[in-house]
This record gives structure tokens, sequence and C-alpha cells, in this order.
């Protein structure tokens, strides 16, 4: 069985063990809601996966959850301690201009730039910090080359540095394997399952890739024809759960 | 090397022009930079327009108003210029960044149609101002002839603030220029970094455009940032390079110009295109060789 979570329904979770949660959240642009009555939470140290088609709202529940962007309704309610989480975010590297001339290592110190205050100088333990960071994605040999000229596996490990250089409370990724050929995209999805294994960090992964999150999430939060699903990864992406939804849909 | 050592003189007549116009290629590239990596070419060929025209605008007020600007170097015309200059800046750059921001209508048709309209107001204003032909004139032709002590006071003082800002804040105005979205998870204020970066180019363009005109402001703005970008491995050496290679280029276009009695202005920035040229050519033989 899974939590199935319809616009306007609410679900009852524990909010102990929640770092985020999302409590009847409309979300969209300019006032116009892309998805409404969304009530999911995310656990602490969980590896969460946002499954859904194009424009189904994944990368717009990511940037409100981020706040990015408003929610149109509802509230978006941090960890037991009140206090917001730090976002270690890793975008899409398509967005990513090549006309600036910075190198895996520049790029990945700017996640400690939170800590840093401006008119300072970063100080030698961030500058250390990010390298053990960039060390630890695999990325240091980038630290001299410039960001632009990597692949978009590459790209994607630095970017996993510079979220991690936040020092995040969790790590949310936007479809990290996106335009990345498929031993680079098992590479990524292994590192991104060991991070959260040995260092018990908080993942939201946003992808298509259905095998990918039955691999790896604990938790799917589903987005499907304008309504939210939110369960165990192991029972939600079951072949015989997926073909009730669809039919459901047909009919 | 007569002429070199002439110019070279601390009593050369035209010293405050030298001063001037290698300052100023020191330090358009500087902000010149952020108009390249953040692809606001257009605005660095609209916007000295756009200031060139606030004087313009500026000195034609106390007319409209039945003053007469007696001279024309006084510190009230320098006061107003310097006014209408960074007000008519300002206002344009951050009107639009603030369009090009939206994402809306066609950035390219915005800034081409603010570049033709304020050419064309400054040629009205200057038709109708008995006193546009003593000095605006060459101003707009770029001859960088009379640089009184004040618009180099006024430039030295605006190097010398570029420099320690973007030195200081580099960190934040990278950050925000590269990930916008990133800079607002670590909690920057992007409108306060985006109006200091605005205010920043506003005031650099508006003083340049008030010591040596339109002409050698947008050239210097643009040119040696394309041509650092060329060689450049990292944002430091870009920032670098460019503003080396517009005080090296201001220099020797100055040199030229003095040497073979042409104005200065056009000299600088025919320079700076045929270097750009040389540069592309360089940079394409390396690929191909390579």
């Amino acid at each position: 069985m899974f939590a199935r979570i319809t616009p306007g329904e609410h679900t009852q979770q524990p909010m102990h063990n929640s770092l985020i949660k999302l409590d009847n959240v409309g979300i969209g642009y300019a006032g116009r809601e892309v998805l409404s009555g969304i009530s999911v939470s995310i656990d602490r140290s969980s590896f969460t996966a946002v499954l859904g088609a194009n424009g189904s709202g994944k990368t717009t529940l990511l940037k409100t959850i981020l706040g990015l962007l408003p929610p149109i309704t509802g509230r978006i309610e941090a960890a037991s301690s009140g206090v917001t989480p730090i976002f270690g975010y890793v975008p899409q590297t398509s967005r990513f201009d090549p006309v600036y001339l910075l190198t895996g290592f520049e790029v990945a110190l700017m996640g400690s730039f939170g800590r840093v205050r401006p008119g300072r100088f970063v100080p030698q333990a961030e500058r250390t910090f990010t390298r053990e960071c960039l060390q630890a994605t695999g990325a240091e040999e980038f630290y001299h080359r410039r960001f632009s000229e990597l692949s978009g596996g590459q790209k994607q490990r630095v970017l996993i540095a510079r979220a991690l250089t936040t020092r995040p409370d969790i790590l949310l990724l936007d479809e990290p394997t996106a335009g990345v050929d498929h031993a680079a995209t098992l590479a990524i999805m292994e590192f991104i399952s060991q991070l959260h294994k040995e260092r018990k960090m908080t993942v939201l992964l946003i992808t298509h890739d259905f095998a990918a999150a039955h691999r790896h999430a604990e938790q799917v939060i589903w987005l499907h024809a304008g309504k939210v699903y939110q369960g165990p990864a192991q029972k939600l992406l079951t072949a015989e759960h997926l073909k009730k939804m669809l039919e459901g849909e047909m009919n | 090397m007569e002429t070199l050592l002439q110019i070279l003189s601390p009593t050369f007549l035209l010293r405050n022009s030298v001063y001037a116009s290698v300052l100023i290629g020191f330090a358009c590239p500087l902000v010149g930079v952020f108009l390249i990596i953040r692809r606001l070419v257009f605005m660095g060929v609209a916007l000295p327009q756009i200031s060139s025209t606030g004087v313009a605008f500026a000195l034609s007020l106390p007319l409209w108003f039945g003053f007469h600007l007696t001279d024309h170097g006084s510190q009230t015309a320098h006061t107003l210029a310097f006014a209408g200059s960074i007000v008519f800046s300002l206002a344009a750059i951050l009107s639009l960044a603030f369009m090009e921001r939206r994402g809306r209508g066609q950035p390219e048709g915005r800034l081409g149609t603010a570049y033709v309209v304020a050419a064309a107001a400054g040629i009205l204003l200057l038709a109708k101002n008995p006193y546009g032909e003593v000095g605006w004139l060459d101003m707009l032709k770029g001859e960088v002839i009379t640089i009184s002590n004040f618009d180099l006071v006024l430039t030295i003082a605006m190097l010398a603030f570029v420099l320690v800002v973007l030195l200081l804040f580099q960190k934040e105005l990278i950050l925000v220029s590269f990930d916008r979205e990133m800079a607002l998870i670590l909690r920057k204020n992007v409108i306060f970094w985006d109006v200091m970066l605005y205010i920043l180019i506003g005031l650099t363009v508006s003083v340049s455009v008030l010591s040596v005109g339109p002409l050698i402001t947008f050239g210097f703005l643009l040119i040696p940032a394309l041509i650092a970008h060329r060689f450049a491995q990292t944002m430091i050496q870009f920032t670098l390079f460019a503003s080396l290679i517009g005080g090296v280029s201001a220099f020797i276009g100055f040199w030229i110009a003095y040497q073979y009695d042409l104005p200065v202005g056009p000299t600088d920035v025919v320079f700076l295109g045929i270097t750009y040229a040389m540069a592309w050519i360089a940079g394409l033989s390396s690929k191909v060789l390579l």
C-alpha cells in the first residue's frame, strides 16, 4: 500500500523525525498554481526521490522547498527545531554559462560563501574544507580545470562538492543525471547513495529515472496527473501499483 | 621615440589627457568584464550614449530656464554635466536590467532603441544649444584634449572606488552573476548586489563619458574584456588582463594619435579593434596548430 495524497487531503505524519514538512501547499508561478494541496514530509536522513513527467511540477516543488519560489497556499515547516535547514542544492549543469572562467575549485568554493561575510576573503580553513569536499566527490582532479570544459558527469561531481561545502542538512539534486551518459549516470547515482548511507545525509532527488529511484530511494514523491503520491519506494514503484495508477488515469 | 619622451614628460601640455585616458583605459574594462559575463554587451554600447545625452540634457537645462553658462568649463557646468551623466546612466542601467531580468520582449530591440533615441536626442539638444559646438561635439567625437584637473581627480577617485569595491566584493558579485539561485539559497541579498554592480557600471560610464566621451568609453568597456577573454584562464586573469590591455592600449593610442595628429578617441578605438582582430587570428591559428 502507498499513501495517496490528493489535492486538499492531509496525511498525519509524525513531525519528530521530519526535516521539512509541506502542509497543504499550493505551488506555481506568478500566482498560478501548478499543483495544489501538497502535504508531504521529508524525513531526516531519508533518501527521497521526486518522480514525474516533464511539466508535472517537480522543479517547481524543489524551488518552493528551497525558498526560491513562495508557496501560493499552505505553509512549509522546518524541522522540529524550527530552524530553516541548510540546503545543499545541486542544479542542472546545463544552466551554467560557459563564458565564466571559473575553475572547479572556484565553483565548489561558492558553497562556503554563506559563512563568509561580504568584504571578507575566504579563510584558509574554508578552502581546505572545499578541497576535502572535492576529494570526497572524486572531483579533485578538476580543481584547476575550467568548469565549463568539464563533461556533464564531471560538472555534477563539482556541483555536489559545492553542495557539500555548504555543510548541508539536506542535499537537493535537480535531475543530476540529465544529459549524462549511462556509465556516468550509474556512477553518480551510486555516489549519491553512498553519501546518504555513509554520512546519513538527507537526500531529495528529482529524477525521471524510475529504475534509479527504485534502486536507491527509500521514499518516493510521485507527481502524476496533478496529484501527489508519497510512499516507500519499494511499495510505490511496484509493477502492480504503477499499473493500477496508470489504469486509473485511463479510466 | 621623441614623441614618447614628450608624452612621458611631467611638463607635457596634454598630460591630463594622457593620465585620464590611461586611467579610463584601466577602469572601464574592470566593469566591462561584468557586461561580458552577464551577456549585456549591447548595454555596454547603449549606456555611454545615454550617459552623454544626460550630459547634453543637463547642460541644456539652464538655457531652458533662461540662465546662461558663460564658461563651458566652469565648476557649475561640470557639476551639472556629472549629475546629468550619472542620473541618465543609472536610470538607464537599472530600468534596462530590470526589464532584462523579467525576460520579456526583445532585449536587443530595447537596447538598440535606447541607443538610437539617445544618440538622436543628443544631436537635437546640441543643435539648439549655442555652446554645443564649443566643447560637446569634441567630447562626442572622443577628442581628448581639454581634460581639466577636476575631470582628472574625478577619474582617479572613480578608478579607486571601482577597484576597492571590486576587490572587496568580488566573490558576491561573481556569485550573483554566475548562479543567482545559489546566491538566494545562501541568503545573499541578490537585489542589493545587482544594484551595487549597476551603480559601479553606471558610475564608471558616467565619469568616463564626462572625461573622454562615449566613443572611447564603449570602446574600453567592451573590447579589452573581449580580447582578454580569449587568453585568460581564470576570472582574476580575465579582469587583470582586460584592465591591462585597456590601460596599455589607451597609452599607445594616445601616442599614435599625437604622433600623427589624429583625434585620440577614434585612434584608441581603432587600435583596440586591430588588437582584437589580431587576438582573434592568434587564437584561431593556435587552435589550427594544436
